[in-house]
């Protein structure tokens, strides 16, 4: 595939001083040119060449795995480069650690934080500056930025406080406080609603029009990267494939450039983004016989007991906070029921609770009309339900075990032989079938789970979970750093256990997602179950209202 | 003198760039650094013996002669090695399980406390009386190491601390036990003086562990077979059973554990108490094969050597058997040095140091293989989340 | 209970308190910073050796102490290195240690007597007059009153300077405080240093100021009771504190009964510190929050 690299790198902005050389003009912000990185056998950056003008919001956009984030910790110097050069104001530079990073100029703000929970605002703040603020400067600095950016925050604090979005603000205002040319966002509004995405572009605008710094936004969403943005530029698969303004491009063409091929399927719309097309697209809204026909509907309709039935289910932290408040939501047989929402309203917690591992202080689990003990793992796994979880490695799977045994692991009973010895002839032949099935790429069934990629590690936990026949399937951002091919694979595997019958709950923070399969849509806030509605009636507004905490 | 060191520092180097390094010469440079490492441990070792004005060479050859010089120097080792390794096994499980049992000491006491009450009060036919007595030492154990589970399910306290401090709790416990003629001490004889000596009364004859084959000077008692049996036991269990499974899980993930049924806490629990009724064993093998009655210091540190191999061989129950072995002739070896003037005490530093030198060529190579293996493992990850 | 009485409860407590509280004061910094320390009873006995092989060789107990500190802070600076720059674990290093220390210092003492040498009281004017509290806390042997300066410095340096806020969050997200430029495991390494320091002092202090001799395995595992002090103190300075002083006061016991010419079952008041320590963990342990990161060692990691 060939790299087409923008001819003037340096200077080429929007604007009419295209063509701008070094030595009359001004230099760009940052430059990275021909930047390479390997690991191992495996090249994450090919010959990146990237440039970013003063005053310019720039997009990386690319899907998951294509090197954007790698790139941009190279930036950063928490990985070191394998070939290629950094410029900053068209000086060459070497970056060695954050910490040089933000002497010279570069700041990012991690996708996962970069915070320390138990530590107030203001300490997080005075890390960062390695001692050279006390207490009331940092404070001070806090109050600044605040103002300044409208980024308000309480520099008392505690992290471990504040909700996402708040947290993410705060990592904003650290990056900010270094004062940086170059402020860089690893994918910020995947833990934000609708409108505090909105307020961050706001802010970003806001820092690059009146301090003239530039920005780097990365991002696998297109709608965000249209609205936001001065330049684009799409990587694949670690390579730069096109870099132009914003106000040149569309949806279709970027969605083309990132996935390398049109974007026709549903599933991969809702994957990059492209919510218009999700939401005109008719193939979804079709449920399968045996799912209700209008929300609320009694099971009367079909006279048969939802698959699963959560009833005022309240769930709580180990320190006592509130993380389910009377969760009430029923999902019938062959149905796929989307919870949509923004980070940090409790979507986790339906994973545990479902795989028996939340502390429930109130409330039942009906399955297929039986009540089961939610706090029962053992119950809930013989009675039929399936998780996968949001954080496949705290309890998806176990990494020291091979592909095999986690494949077997939920029933070691049925691998047993005599009582005494496990039947490893029997657990290597259901590897082999499982593996074939859903087609999961690994060296052997032996090889340690830790050696899989994290999308073969996420099919493995599918393949386990859906060959056990469950009755309901609760799926906690299943896609969530999944490439757009993963992301197609297992919007097949839920649609194809739907149409067979098992109840599927699908939570996620992605709406593109739901919207792209789901069959009625419940929208979760601050624990409970505010708003529900089925897919061919959506009203994205009033989702994104609902997800914010208004009534709509 | 700095050829050989450049020579080496060659010969250990990683291989230039990104390129993997063969089998061949990953398992080289590992022997090459137990190597190095060992010869630093006997080189400081030496410094340690001149420090007191001993000889390096009297002091290996008595080591020698003392463990496996003679056909009953061997003899003696095998029996000095069986209650480490019965010891060791148990540490192994704890540590399967993701565990640290440092309450092994406390809890061979309480067996072997234990058993001698048995061993002492119970009247009947000698075998049974004797089985009865090992028993004993199983539940006193298994009951002590009891206590650090409960304490970990009901209060949350983490087992390294609470075993440790109950083997203290255990000894003093012990002290007054053989001090008090109610309980363990044994009683006066008549005529004698009020207060005897602070040990028990030995265990009848009958109560003791047969020494079968008896070679001329090269006597092993029962306890070798058995605790070799327990062994293959728990190697075959621990590798084909459901339990070795679920243990292997609640060891790597407690989380994930519970998510696929295994009741994490049950197991965890029942890892703990295994090993505590293994340390008991341990103390009742110890009582009934050679020592015969109790006393303050029975435990001879046989609980500490214990953890240290397992600690050492870290995961292949088969390996306990050779690293036992060896602990126990470090024990017989040591016991020679009093006739080359050097305190006893060398043989456990020898212990230690050797310990230390067998923990840093792995940990070393590890960490530079793992810098190279990282970054292909890394690249896997940050495609699936860049 | 007469004046004298509460003098000798309160000396027999300081006593045994300080060697407590200095290597506790170590440790509380060590497990803020993430790492479960295990060989203080190797770095407690390494000071108290050493400690009194200075005197010998110095000539005055006054010079043992700065070579106890030594000695703590080499045991430290092997542990660190093997736990927190070769990714050993740090129970086998720690335990592995307490083992040769153990041996060390016996095999020393065994080899070659050391004589005795006890750094004399000193009197505080003013304070030392006050009843009851004056002679038990305000005349010891000069190195006890170190403690009112290291203990609050010690606070300070944890919750107050730059170091300490990147050792805690070393001990709390280490992960995010590397994002952040923090050297992680370098901070766990001094924090460990610092606690080999200390518990050496506390060693030292032990065996120069409150025993005057070195005797075989003289810690008899207070340095695990030292741990239990500062999980019992929920990792913070006035909790440790307390855990010091209640688990010295069971120790003290032992002196101190006898002093007062009631005596207990002698075994009963050894095991008491440690059943101290243990009931402390069941029945007064607070709602504490340890450190997030402890006993996890890091290594610039997966993402």
């Amino acid at each position: 595939m060939a790299i087409r690299i923008e001819p003037s790198v340096d200077g080429a902005t929007g604007g009419p001083a295209a063509g701008a050389t070094r030595s009359g003009g001004h230099a760009p912000a940052v430059e990275l040119r021909g930047v390479t990185k390997r690991f191992g056998s495996v090249v994450a950056c090919r010959n990146v060449s990237l440039s970013v003008e003063r005053g310019e919001i720039h997009g990386l956009l690319g899907e998951n795995g294509a090197g954007k984030s790698t790139l941009m910790k190279v930036l950063i110097g928490l990985i070191p480069a394998d070939g290629g050069e950094v410029r900053l104001a068209g000086r060459p530079i070497v970056v060695k650690d954050p910490v040089h990073a933000a002497a010279l100029g570069l700041a990012m703000a991690q996708q996962h934080f970069s915070l320390i929970e138990r530590l107030k605002v203001w300490e997080n703040v005075a890390l960062a500056h390695r001692g050279k603020l006390s207490r009331r400067q940092a404070v001070r600095v806090v109050g600044e930025i605040g103002r300044r950016y409208g980024l308000e925050a309480d520099p008392e604090a505690r992290v471990e406080d504040l909700t996402v979005g708040q947290r993410q603000r705060v990592e904003v205002i650290k990056c900010l406080s270094l004062d940086p040319d170059v402020l860089i966002l690893d994918e910020p509004t995947s833990v934000l609603s609708a409108s505090e995405s909105r307020e961050l572009f706001g802010v970003l605008r806001e820092v690059v029009l009146r301090d003239q710094r530039a920005v780097i936004l990365i991002s696998h969403k297109l709608d965000e990267i249209l609205q936001a943005t001065d330049r684009v530029t799409i990587m694949r698969d670690g390579s730069v494939v096109e870099s132009m303004a914003t106000s040149e491009a569309d949806a279709h063409r970027l969605a083309r450039a990132m996935v390398g091929r049109d974007v026709l399927l549903q599933a991969e719309m809702a994957a990059v983004g492209l919510r218009d097309e999700v939401l005109a697209a008719e193939e979804s809204a079709d449920p399968s016989p045996g799912a209700p026909a209008s929300p609320g509907t009694a099971r009367v309709a079909t006279g048969r007991a939802p698959a699963l039935r959560i009833v005022d289910v309240e769930v709580r932290a180990p320190d006592g906070r509130m993380l389910l408040d009377g969760l009430s939501l029923e999902v019938g047989h062959g149905e796929i029921v989307g919870v949509a929402g923004v980070e940090g309203n409790g979507q986790a917690a339906i994973g545990d609770l479902l795989s028996g591992l939340a502390r429930v202080t109130r409330g039942r689990i009906e399955v297929d009309g039986e009540a089961i003990g939610a706090t029962s793992p053992r119950a809930l796994l013989a009675a039929g339900v399936g998780v996968i979880p949001e954080d496949r490695h705290r309890s998806g799977c176990v990494l020291q075990l091979s592909v095999a045994e986690n494949l077997v692991v939920s029933d070691l009973g049925a691998f047993t032989s005599s009582k005494i010895f496990l039947d490893r002839k029997a657990i290597l032949r259901r590897a082999v079938e499982l593996i074939e099935a859903f087609d999961i790429s690994t060296p052997s069934p032996t090889t340690p789970m830790s050696a899989l990629s994290g999308g073969n590690q996420q099919r493995v936990v599918v393949a386990r979970e859906l060959a056990r026949g469950p009755t309901c399937l609760v799926a906690v951002q299943p896609t969530r750093g999944l490439d757009v091919g993963a992301v197609e694979y297992m919007s097949e595997q839920l649609r194809k256990a739907a149409a067979a019958g098992v109840g599927i709950l699908l939570v996620s923070t992605e709406l593109d997602e739901i919207l792209a399969i789901a069959h009625r849509i419940v929208v979760l806030y601050r624990g409970s179950i505010v708003g529900e509605m089925r897919r061919d009636e959506v009203n994205v507004e009033r989702l994104g209202l609902l997800m914010g905490g208004r009534q709509a | 003198m700095s050829a050989v060191v450049t020579r080496l520092r060659g010969l250990l180097a990683a291989p230039p760039g990104e390129v993997e390094q063969s089998r061949a010469a990953a398992v080289g440079q590992l022997v090459l650094l137990y190597v190095l490492a060992i010869i630093v441990a006997l080189l400081v070792t030496g410094a340690l013996v001149e420090i007191v004005g001993g000889s390096l060479a009297s002091v290996f050859s008595a080591i020698y002669t003392g463990s496996i010089g003679t056909f009953g120097a061997v003899g003696q080792t095998l029996d000095s090695a069986v209650p480490v390794l019965i010891v060791a096994l148990g540490s192994l499980i704890t540590v399967r399980a993701g565990m640290f049992n440092i309450g092994q000491t406390g809890q061979l006491l309480m067996g072997a406390s234990v058993a001698t009450l048995v061993a002492l009060h119970l009247h009947g036919p000698g075998p049974l009386v004797l089985l009865a007595t090992l028993a004993a030492s199983v539940a006193g154990g298994a009951i002590w190491a009891g206590i650090g589970a409960l304490l970990r399910l009901w209060r949350n306290i983490d087992v390294v601390i609470s075993t440790l401090l109950l083997n203290y709790v255990a000894i003093q416990a012990l002290g007054y036990a053989v001090s008090t003629q109610s309980i363990l001490q044994e009683p006066t004889p008549p005529g004698g003086q009020a207060g005897g000596l602070p040990q028990s009364a030995l265990i009848p004859a009958s109560v003791r562990l047969p020494h079968p084959g008896q070679y001329p000077n090269f006597g092993v008692g029962l306890g070798l077979p058995i605790a070799v049996a327990l062994v293959a036991l728990f190697a075959v269990l621990l590798s084909r059973s459901p339990w070795g499974l679920r243990l292997r899980m609640v060891g790597a993930n407690p989380v994930a554990s519970r998510r696929f049924g295994v009741r994490v806490g049950l197991i965890a629990a029942g890892a703990l108490i295994l090993s505590g009724a293994l340390a008991g064993f341990a103390g009742g093998v110890l009582l009934t094969g050679s020592v015969y009655r109790i006393q303050p210091g029975f435990d001879n540190n046989f609980g500490n050597d214990g953890l240290l191999c397992a600690l050492v061989v870290r995961d292949q129950p088969w390996a306990l058997l050779p690293v036992s072995f060896f602990f126990g002739m470090i024990r017989t070896g040591g016991s020679f040095l009093l006739s080359t003037g050097v305190p006893f005490y060398l043989a456990q530093v020898l212990e230690g140091l050797l310990v230390l030198a067998a923990v840093f060529p792995p940990v070393y190579l590890e960490r530079r293989e793992w810098a190279r293996r990282l970054r292909a493992a890394r690249a896997l990850v940050l495609k699936a989340a860049a | 209970m007469s004046v004298v009485d509460l003098t000798i409860i309160l000396t027999g407590i300081a006593k045994t308190t300080a060697p407590l509280l200095f290597a506790a004061t170590g440790e509380y910094v060590a497990e803020r910073a993430g790492t479960l320390n295990i060989s203080i009873e190797a770095m407690m006995l390494a000071g108290a050796y050493f400690g009194m092989l200075g005197a010998e060789v110095g000539g005055s107990a006054a010079i043992g102490l700065p070579l106890g500190i030594f000695a703590g802070f080499v045991v430290a600076f092997v542990h660190a290195n093997f736990s927190h720059r070769l990714a050993a674990n740090t129970f086998v290093v720690g335990l592995t240690l307490d083992a040769l220390l153990l041996g060390l210092t016996d095999y020393f003492v065994t080899a070659h007597q050391l004589a005795p040498h006890q750094i004399a009281q000193t009197r505080v004017p003013l304070l030392g007059a006050i009843p009851a509290v004056g002679p038990s806390i305000f005349d010891q042997a000069w190195p006890f009153y170190l403690l009112f300066a290291i203990v609050p410095l010690a606070w300070w340096l944890l919750e107050r300077s730059q170091w300490g806020l990147e050792v805690r969050a070393s001990g709390e997200n280490p992960a995010a405080a590397d994002a952040t430029g923090v050297q992680v495991n370098k901070r766990r390494r001094q924090a460990l240093y610092l606690c080999g320091a200390l518990s050496g002092l506390g060693g030292a202090f032990l065996s120069l100021c409150e025993v005057g001799q070195f005797t075989e395995d003289m810690t008899a595992g207070i340095g695990f009771v030292v741990i239990a002090a500062v999980i019992f103190g929920g990792w913070t300075m006035r909790g440790t504190i307390l855990g010091c002083l209640l688990f010295g006061a069971a120790q003290a016991m032992g002196l101190v009964l006898p002093a007062l010419g009631r005596s207990l079952n002698g075994e009963l008041l050894l095991a008491l510190p440690y059943l101290a320590a243990l009931g402390a963990m069941i029945f007064l342990a607070k709602s504490y929050r340890a450190p997030r990161a402890l006993a996890q060692p890091f290594t610039r990691g997966v993402a």
